[in-house]
């Protein structure tokens, strides 16, 4: 048994996200089954830990405190076992267990298959293949609580040039969600059909918004304005402009002239012949905040990872007692 | 120009092609032509000239619901705000341009979005429409409705809220968006949008502690005309004393007075005196200060109070300004130590909470009317929202603490008596305290479905069924159970038996499918009569439910070949059954009729002269009913005694028949004399017609009516 750590966070990943089984499109949707649909597609909403009980997903608070994100792989053999159990309801004699362990294997196999579809959009094709790793996460953020229907997509892109990464929905490197739900008011959750190298959690879009980069510190909102070129809407560089807020005005009113001949003195943003409207809203356009996550360099294991019983510990004890 | 796809363009501002106004079109009809009495021209063919007025119309005092594509921040929203400019989305793309300001060009727009913190200004709702502006001010041209909504305010206020002169041109401009990105459309029609934005970030409050607290924001969408003057020419030069200030905003607040925004709900009870508190510069105000005197006085109709009426709390740049400063003055130099706290009334909900005559007139004397006058703008749209900390999304994402599951925080918490330090594995399993079913406390593994790494399938495949949860129990080789497995299967287990519809859904699949293997092993065994009713090749040795495929089968093959299966088809109809004579026909006829066997013989001369002397037997009439009792007891009856019975009941019979016919025509002779004897005429005969009068009961009434029947047989059957 390897016990390093190394190789179980770094290398199983990669390694399992490689062989990952790749699913098919099938056409038709009227395949014999093992099991009823309406059983089945209950079975695979128990699967992907739907009802179940937010303290069996994490077992102790502390393991998810606020304003934390936790990355997880789903656990195969929990899952199955879950399965399992329901599908023990009602077998009462050893006939009926005689039956389910021969209808088993099929039943496993289906909702392997039919895990992949719970999340697809209606008309488009079925998918098939085999269960590869399920992986995701938990956010606990008031941003969930406060952005309601933030956007997550995740890729299979190199992060290194990931972060405008834009794929449709059925894009090979676009990784398919099997599940996105609130389990409460600020707890997220999240599994991909695999295990991502990038994921990117956006702000929902409410259209075109108009604003500054304003930070808060000791009570004081303090406003910065990255100026853009008036044609090519790109960046300028240099340093943000500070936004002045009016002498003796109440709290938040933009002092927009002196604004204006902050912004006058860079060309660029076309405020050095007077300032218009439409060069005034250029300036002031925001976009929905994106946070990419994705490692360009290998994080230090003590980094991401940080339990009280190391893999050493364990193995040496288990080593004296047996 | 057509835009590109996920592109809008700009507009500094869309002329309308024709300002607000009324005009008139005048047309005049010039024929010229030609006829055979040469060259015609207008004065020979004249064409009455036609007027036709028009009035260019736009929105004044309310901006109709249809012309609102979208506001921001969302009405009734709570979020952080604070970086965001609102702003209001406007379908009709002329529509800031469509009137103008007296003494300003066309390219100033006539609406401004303005954001009130709660306590600066009032919002007056459905009030008639000449109320709606400042008193000595008039809109010329016809209001577009007969009430409407207007914001009050001093002018202290104004020039601390309101954009200036030189700010309203930059706070409206027009938008072209892609008709086809429905994101960016909104619900447009042309794909061109206007696009008013305010001059204020909604910046949240901070108690005295410097903790934010959620702040209510009214925004309004106002008319300036009339009243562009109002609005400070140019922002105040920056002090220079406090320079670095201008880089900052803040909105204390005092958190007792905000408490009904942050729980939700507003102060229940009318109470002057925590707006005579922080009534700061003017002083306290006296008991007779309520909001309906005030208004009363102000001799406006009194606004009804709302339910909740707080007093609401003082807005300045700095916590700390002077108590007793002087109240702006236009003309003064600007300084921190100029601004105005503004005490007025706080409602909630939207517009009520900045609704209802309220402090404002409590400072109504001459002094101060002259140095702070106040002004009215009408409201064409308003909505309200609460803008929360400083927490924006991108702030939250930035200070994530991510990690893999099962990663405890830099400072893991301290026992505390009854909970120990938590213990976590590199597995991800988390130790947790057990009672095991026979009492012992102890401690035992368990780790959820979310574990910080991909686990390992065995080699033998995947997890083998388990039928039930202790089958999953595993003691590891620290002595402690690992129950993870095990919680998963009764967890599993529990959710299927919460849920009785896939109880049953269940049972019902195993039991069909149980049926089916049942049907299956039967018809293995039956192996012969399927070959010898499919053929050799039997179609349901691999097909999960034989019984249908067997069912349509047989139908089928019924209908093909019904001879092979069931057999022949019934004749049309039965052959006759031959007579069989087994005596001599003398004899039979003789017996038949109960004569003698001479008078059958002789030459047929002589057997018809017997015949006819011979006396036909006929039944007599029974003297009682004992004696055909009695014979019909005795069963088959001898061949005299046939005859005697036949005599007798021919006997009554015959009396029967008399006494009948003498019934029957008894006075129904017609007697008339001229036209003599005729037929009798009879009357049908009904039983029980006549009153009272019962039936004649014949024989066979008689021997039926003496007939009993057994209890215990059916009808037919005589006992």
């Amino acid at each position: 048994m390897k016990t390093s750590g190394k190789f179980i966070v770094h290398d199983l990943p990669v390694k399992l996200a490689g062989v990952k089984v790749a699913p098919v499109s099938v056409d038709n949707d009227d395949d014999d089954s093992a099991i009823p649909a309406e059983l089945r597609n209950w079975l695979v909403r128990l699967r992907l830990l739907e009802g179940v009980p937010f303290a069996n997903l994490v077992a102790d608070s502390e393991l998810l405190p606020s304003e934390s994100i936790r990355w997880f792989y789903i656990d195969r053999r929990w899952t199955d076992a879950l399965v399992q159990g329901a599908l023990s309801v009602g077998t009462v004699n050893t006939d009926d267990r005689t039956q389910l362990t021969a209808n088993y294997p099929a039943i496993r196999e289906e909702l392997d298959a039919e895990e992949r579809n719970l999340r697809r959009a209606r008309g488009t094709n079925r998918w098939k293949g085999g269960a590869g790793p399920i992986s995701g996460f938990l956010l606990r953020s008031q941003a969930v609580s406060g952005w309601p229907a933030l956007h997550v997509r995740a890729f299979n892109v190199d992060p290194a040039n990931g972060d405008d990464a834009r794929y449709h929905e059925d894009d090979p490197r676009r990784m398919r969600l099997l599940r996105l739900e609130r389990l409460a008011p600020a707890v997220l959750l999240c599994m991909f059909d695999g295990i991502p190298s990038l994921v990117h959690m956006e702000e929902p879009r409410q259209g075109v918004q108009f604003g500054f980069d304003a930070k808060l510190e000791d009570g004081q909102i303090e406003a910065t304005l990255r100026p853009r070129n008036r044609s090519t809407f790109e960046y300028l560089g240099g340093s943000p402009i500070e936004v002045p807020f009016r002498s003796g005005g109440a709290a938040g009113v933009i002092d927009i002239q002196q604004l204006e001949r902050r912004l006058a003195a860079l060309p660029e943003t076309g405020a050095a012949d007077s300032l218009e409207s439409s060069e005034y809203a250029l300036q002031l356009v925001r976009f929905p905040y994106r946070q990419v996550f994705g490692e360009v360099t290998e994080p230090e294991l003590s980094m991401v990872f940080r339990p009280t019983v190391s893999y050493e510990r364990v193995a040496k004890l288990f080593k004296e007692v047996l | 120009m057509a835009v590109g796809e996920g592109k809008f363009l700009l507009y500094s501002f869309i002329d309308p092609p024709l300002p607000v106004g009324e005009y008139r079109f005048r047309t005049d009809l010039l024929l010229s032509g030609t006829d055979s009495t040469g060259t015609r021209d207008a004065d020979d063919m004249p064409v009455q000239q036609l007027d036709t007025h028009v009035r260019i119309r736009t929105p004044r005092y309310q901006l109709p619901p249809d012309q609102v594509l979208s506001t921001f921040p969302p009405a009734n929203t709570e979020g952080a705000y604070g970086s965001r400019l609102p702003q209001v989305v406007i379908k009709r793309r002329t529509l800031p341009w469509e009137r103008d300001l007296a003494g300003q060009p066309s390219t100033t727009p006539w609406l401004a979005l303005v954001l009130i913190a709660e306590g600066e200004a009032e919002l007056m709702m459905n009030q008639p429409v000449d109320h709606c502006v400042t008193p000595g001010v008039t809109l010329p041209g016809i209001a577009d409705s007969q009430l409407g909504n207007y914001l009050k305010l001093r002018k202290s206020v104004i020039n601390r809220v309101f954009p200036t002169c030189k700010d309203v041109p930059l706070l409206a401009h027009a938008r072209e968006v892609d008709i086809h990105d429905t994101e960016l459309m909104m619900g447009d029609d042309d794909g061109f949008l206007a696009v008013v934005v305010s001059n204020r970030l909604p910046v949240p409050g901070r108690d005295a502690n410097g903790d934010e607290v959620p702040v209510k924001y009214l925004a309004c969408l106002i008319n300036l005309e009339g009243q562009f003057d109002a609005l400070l020419p140019e922002a105040p030069p920056v002090s220079s004393r406090f320079s670095d200030l201008t880089l900052f905003a803040e909105l204390p607040v005092d958190v007792a007075q905000w408490d009904h925004i942050a729980s939700g709900h507003t102060a229940s009870t009318l109470n002057p005196e925590i707006g005579i508190g922080l009534a700061g510069p003017f002083g306290p105000i006296g008991p007779g200060g309520t909001p309906a005197d005030a208004a009363a006085a102000d001799g406006n109709d009194p606004a009804p109070l709302a339910d909740g009426f707080a007093a609401g709390p003082t807005s300045r740049l700095m916590p700390n300004a002077p108590a007793g400063a002087a109240a702006y003055i236009p003309t003064a130099s600007w300084s921190i130590e100029d601004a105005i706290d503004q005490p007025v009334s706080v409602y909630h909900e939207m517009a009520r909470d900045f609704a209802v005559a309220g402090s404002l007139h409590q400072f109504d004397n001459l002094d101060f009317i002259t140095r702070d006058p106040v002004y009215r703008f009408p409201v064409l749209l308003h909505w309200s929202f609460t803008s929360t900390g400083n927490k924006t999304f991108r702030r939250l994402m930035e200070d994530l603490d991510s990690g893999l599951l099962s990663s405890l925080p830099d400072q893991p918490r301290l026992a505390t008596p009854g909970r120990p330090p938590i213990e976590v594995v590199e597995t991800g399993h988390v130790g947790l305290p057990h009672r095991t079913r026979r009492g012992d406390a102890v401690r035992s593994w368990y780790r959820g479905p979310l574990v910080p790494h991909p686990t390992k399938d065995p080699a033998s495949g995947r997890l083998s069924l388990a039928h039930a949860a202790d089958q999953l129990r595993i003691v590891v080789p620290d002595g402690r159970e690992d129950l993870s497995l095990a919680a998963a299967f009764e967890i599993g287990r529990l959710i299927a038996l919460s849920r009785p519809g896939i109880v049953g859904s269940m049972m019902r699949w195993r039991q069909a499918g149980y049926l089916s293997a049942r049907r299956l092993s039967i018809l293995e065994i039956n192996a012969d009569l399927l070959d010898e009713l499919f053929g050799e090749v039997s179609p349901i040795v691999d097909n999960p439910l034989p019984h249908v495929v067997i069912g349509r089968e047989f139908v089928k093959r019924v209908t093909l070949a019904p001879g092979e299966l069931l057999g022949p088809p019934r004749a049309m109809f039965d052959p006759g059954r031959p007579l069989e004579l087994d005596e001599p026909a003398l004899d039979l006829l003789t017996t038949g009729f109960a004569i003698d066997t001479g008078i059958l013989s002789g030459t047929p001369t002589e057997m018809l002269d017997s015949l006819r002397s011979f006396q036909v037997p006929v039944a007599r009439q029974l003297g009682d009913v004992g004696e055909i009792g009695g014979l019909v007891e005795g069963g088959l009856l001898g061949g005299l005694q046939k005859q005697a019975i036949a005599a007798t009941l021919h006997a009554g019979l015959d009396l029967e028949l008399q006494g009948l016919v003498s019934d029957t025509l008894a006075g129904q002779f017609d007697l008339n004399p001229v036209v003599g004897p005729a037929m009798p005429r009879t009357t049908p005969i009904a039983p029980n017609r006549g009153r009272g009068r019962a039936p004649r009961r014949d024989a066979l009434d008689r021997l039926n009516a003496d007939i009993t029947f057994d209890a215990h047989t059916d009808r037919g059957d005589v006992s």
